[in-house]
């Protein structure tokens, strides 16, 4: 391939991240930096969940299930840290509505905390993306380009970049229903993000099969656009009943 | 809500389904990753070499890489595009001589690159890349039309303006496989490219030949160090220097379309290890001293190539330089050169063929002896006939150099062909240790080594149990040909080892360059491996033990006295030997002040007049790649792809804000 085509594929990793960081969070402050702090949790989370399973990797097996366990358990830890990112939140919630109180200013609105939220999620999204794709895509600037056995359809570059694309949808507006979910106290809404996470991660292991691509990436496709609609619904519903409370 | 957990079950099950099914993808890192995109070919190039009045050989066409696509090479079909052709070996020959004749089909050509030889192909039809009669313009007749190598089709003395490599049998399937793929996808946009990188300097500087590429220092001369050594050592100090001195020759250099894989089996591989046997042999015999005659045997290099080894050696014999001190050029009796020997074997008869220049009374009494030593081998079947007399004269050798210089001198050339040669690939890569055979030149080493007695003892009573003593290790033939013909145990065998520390596991008789200053003592670091084995391995069996056989970690001390196995780890034994290096290079050059130059020619030395001063040009580095390309049209799709997507994210984003500020707002 050439630099035309790497920045194509970094692009299609990353391209609507950045187009919402320069629309939505680049305009506050506050944002970019939980934008960076929830960047550096999640590399932080790898580098923890690496270090345990550095004794069983590499993993040569055949079979699926060592595969589908290390995804378990980083899955599982990764939404612990989701809980416990929630937590410093909420007392961070707590520490800037005293503050506004004093200074006599509004507290935070609903929309505030939603924005929040989506920060929270486009900082792991970003960096799934930049760990599982664009760290791959050096070589994909020089001149060749490389097909994977069991995929044999599509570039692998190109395969990566679209299932990093998915992630970082997957993430992002995972977030915003997570948060919500805690604030709410919305049982399913909680049980739905860390079950979506662990369904698209096993969805991944799909790929392993001859030809699996073709099956897992729409299926990865499906499980982004229904967190995405999941996630329009809620804000949707939580802003009209909002105003609705408001307007009474 | 209820709907979504049947779905994630059905999700779940689907998957627990699917198995993993074939290898597991290895790669662990990006340079891993890099590594499985590129991947390098290991084969053996063919270089751009230079003469005083053009270039021949192969080379990139400019200072870059060349990238083609892998085609395989059929008769019948013209190439579309510009095309990394593949070719087997059989059909190098006729496809090198189609792209002289066609330039349409030549225009087309990018690079070529050769499958190694199958074991089944059919091996009696012969490959030699040489010309009909090699080095003809230095024969001492006139008739330089006679083919003493019929088979000879010159394509190596040709120039090509594109990459010629030759495949290892690893890497011949590699590519097979790209050829395929390649054929069958035709129509998508993705094909196997090879890369070849053969940048010469010679070409980036624009220097196209010896002369002016020599003063740009762009390219080296050919040539190298040949071996001399006397047994037993010649006492320089003594007043009794007038022993008339039998001189024993044999080349130790080879060459072939391809500059690594040169391995000269049978010619004249096969003459060298012959004599190395020959002088094992003769050391083991007691009253060397009392032998009438000196004998002085001379390995060359650099013979392939204009008889640089040769001609160099009688020059500095007429300027009585420091490498051949202890040689008085008036003493040399007779000169016997030992050709190609392994394949005078023949349903268990052993067959080989004397050609003589003039006949004179060294010649004949050199043929009695030979035929002594032949009756005292009765039982060994060894037949030795004098070559056929309708040829015009000997056959291309080093003693050409001898009679061109003196056309009286005594010489005579043992070889296992009569009016043309018996090797099939002489001169091609294919020469290798399956095309000789070990009988034959065991046959030949106690024939040499029993007619060496024999002319030293001045034929005087030479009793039969002397002869039967002088036997040949039939060992050390055998150990010498695995370590010197092939890649398994190659350099790194026991024999060579125990002399020295060798560069290269793999064997190659090519002469290469001659690098810095030519001198009798040169550092060893510029000798390469095969004359430095030489060296060592003459010095050892001609020694006589030095005084307490000391180390020599301080030099050695004793007039007359050489440190032997230097570079092994017991570093070094001093030994009383006379053994030398000579420089081996074209009398046309000489070396000062940091470089080469070209001297005019000097009607004094008519073999310069002819010489065409090879050099080899300069290079970076050389290799192949292979890798996967796809077309440019799908990187710019690419593109476009990421930035719409880009794009329309953000448009999206921007819509959906708007309609959340206007819902929000409506109050």
């Amino acid at each position: 391939m050439t630099v035309a085509a790497g920045i194509g594929y970094a692009l299609l990793a990353l391209g609507p991240s950045l187009s919402l960081f320069v629309s939505v969070i680049s305009k506050k402050p506050f944002l970019i930096l939980t934008v960076l702090s929830s960047t550096l949790l999640w590399l932080t989370s790898l580098i923890v969940l690496s270090g345990v399973w550095r004794v069983f990797l590499p993993l040569k097996s055949t079979s699926w299930w060592p595969y589908g366990l290390l995804i378990f358990t980083s899955i599982a830890f990764q939404e612990g840290l989701r809980v416990l990112f929630w937590k410093v939140y909420k007392r961070l919630e707590d520490l800037l509505d005293n503050f506004a109180d004093k200074v006599s200013k509004p507290r935070l609105f609903q929309t505030d905390k939603m924005q929040i939220a989506l920060a929270g999620g486009l900082g792991h999204g970003v960096a799934h993306a930049v760990f599982f794709c664009l760290s791959l895509l050096t070589p994909a600037f020089g001149p060749a380009t490389f097909f994977v056995d069991r995929c044999s359809q599509i570039p692998f570059f190109l395969v990566s970049a679209i299932i990093a694309l998915a992630f970082v949808t997957i993430h992002t507006f995972s977030m915003v229903i997570a948060f919500n979910g805690y604030a709410e106290g919305n049982k399913v809404d909680q049980v739905f993000v860390p079950v979506v996470h662990l369904v698209a991660g096993m969805v991944t292991l799909v790929n392993f099969a001859s030809g699996g691509c073709i099956i897992g990436i729409p299926l990865l496709y499906f499980i982004a656009s229904l967190t995405l609609i999941h996630c329009g619904k809620m804000v949707w519903r939580r802003l009209t009943e909002n105003r609705s409370r408001q307007g009474n | 809500m209820a709907i979504k957990f049947p779905y994630l079950l059905l999700l779940f099950n689907f998957h627990l389904r699917l198995s993993v099914s074939g290898q597991l993808n290895s790669m662990e890192s990006v340079p891993d990753l890099q590594k499985s995109m590129y991947k390098f070919i290991d084969g053996y190039p063919c270089v751009r070499l230079l003469n005083l009045s053009g270039v021949i050989g192969c080379s990139n066409p400019g200072r870059e890489m060349v990238v083609a696509p892998i085609v395989r090479y059929k008769n019948t079909i013209a190439l579309s595009q510009s095309s990394a052709v593949l070719v087997s070996s059989d059909e190098l020959q006729s496809f090198l001589s189609r792209i002289w004749h066609d330039s349409s089909f030549a225009g087309n050509i990018a690079g070529v690159i050769v499958e190694s030889e199958n074991e089944f192909q059919n091996k009696s039809k012969g490959f030699s890349p040489a010309g009909k009669f090699p080095l003809a313009e230095f024969a001492p007749y006139q008739n330089t039309s006679y083919e003493w190598n019929p088979i000879g089709s010159g394509i190596m003395w040709n120039a090509y303006d594109f990459p010629v490599f030759l495949l290892s049998e690893s890497s011949t399937l590699t590519l097979q496989e790209a050829a395929n793929k390649n054929e069958k996808n035709k129509k998508a946009y993705i094909a196997d490219v090879a890369e070849f990188n053969l940048v010469m300097q010679t070409t980036k500087a624009g220097t196209h030949d010896s002369e002016t590429c020599l003063k740009e220092e762009t390219c080296l001369p050919l040539g190298g160090y040949s071996v001399w050594s006397s047994l037993p050592p010649i006492n320089v100090s003594s007043s009794d220097q007038s022993k008339p001195i039998i001189l024993t020759m044999a080349s130790m250099d080879s060459a072939s379309f391809f500059r690594d894989k040169s391995l000269g089996a049978d010619s004249p591989l096969s003459g060298l290890i012959s004599l190395l046997a020959a002088i094992d042999a003769l050391s083991h015999v007691d009253g060397l001293d009392d032998l009438t005659k000196q004998l002085v045997f001379i390995f060359f290099t650099g013979e392939s190539w204009g008889y640089l080894g040769s001609r160099r050696f009688l020059y500095e014999l007429d300027l009585q330089s420091d490498a051949v001190s202890g040689l008085n050029n008036s003493l040399i009796e007779m000169a016997i050169e030992i050709g190609s020997v392994g394949k005078g074997f023949n349903q268990g008869v052993k067959r080989f063929y004397t050609h003589t220049a003039e006949v004179s009374s060294a010649t004949n009494e050199t043929l009695k002896a030979l035929k002594h030593a032949q009756d005292s081998m009765k039982s060994e079947h060894i037949i030795v006939s004098p070559a056929n007399a309708s040829n015009p004269g000997i056959p291309p050798s080093s003693l050409m150099a001898f009679l061109r210089k003196n056309s009286l001198s005594s010489g005579l050339v043992l070889e296992d062909f009569d009016s043309v040669f018996s090797n099939k690939f002489y001169h091609s890569h294919l020469d290798n240790i399956s095309n000789i055979n070990s009988s034959a030149i065991v046959a030949a080493a106690s024939l040499v080594a029993r007619t060496l007695y024999i002319l030293a003892s001045d034929n005087k009573n030479v009793s039969g149990s002397a002869l039967t003593a002088i036997s040949v290790n039939v060992s050390l033939v055998e150990e010498l040909m695995g370590c010197l013909l092939d890649c398994d145990p190659g350099l790194s065998c026991e024999l060579v080892k125990d002399y020295i520390s060798p560069t290269s596991t793999c064997p190659s008789h090519y002469a290469g360059v001659i690098l810095d200053e030519p001198s009798s003592t040169p550092y060893p670091g510029y000798v390469d491996d095969m004359s430095r084995f030489l060296w060592n391995f003459l010095a050892d069996r001609t020694s006589i033990p030095s005084e307490n056989g000391s180390s020599c970690s301080q030099g050695c001390h004793n007039k007359g006295a050489v440190c032997v196995r230097e570079e092994t780890d017991g570093k070094g034994v001093c030994v009383i030997s006379t053994t030398r290096y000579v420089p081996a290079y074209s009398t046309r050059l000489k070396f000062e002040s940091g470089t080469w130059t070209v001297l005019p020619p000097n009607s004094s030395d008519p073999m310069g007049i002819l010489d065409p001063v090879w050099t080899e040009s300069n290079w970076n580095a050389i290799g192949l790649r292979v890798y996967t390309v796809q077309d440019a049209a799908y990187d710019h799709i690419v593109l476009v792809a990421g930035i719409s997507v880009t794009v329309l994210a953000y448009l999206a984003i921007v819509t959906t804000r708007a309609v959340l500020t206007k819902a929000l707002k409506r109050d």
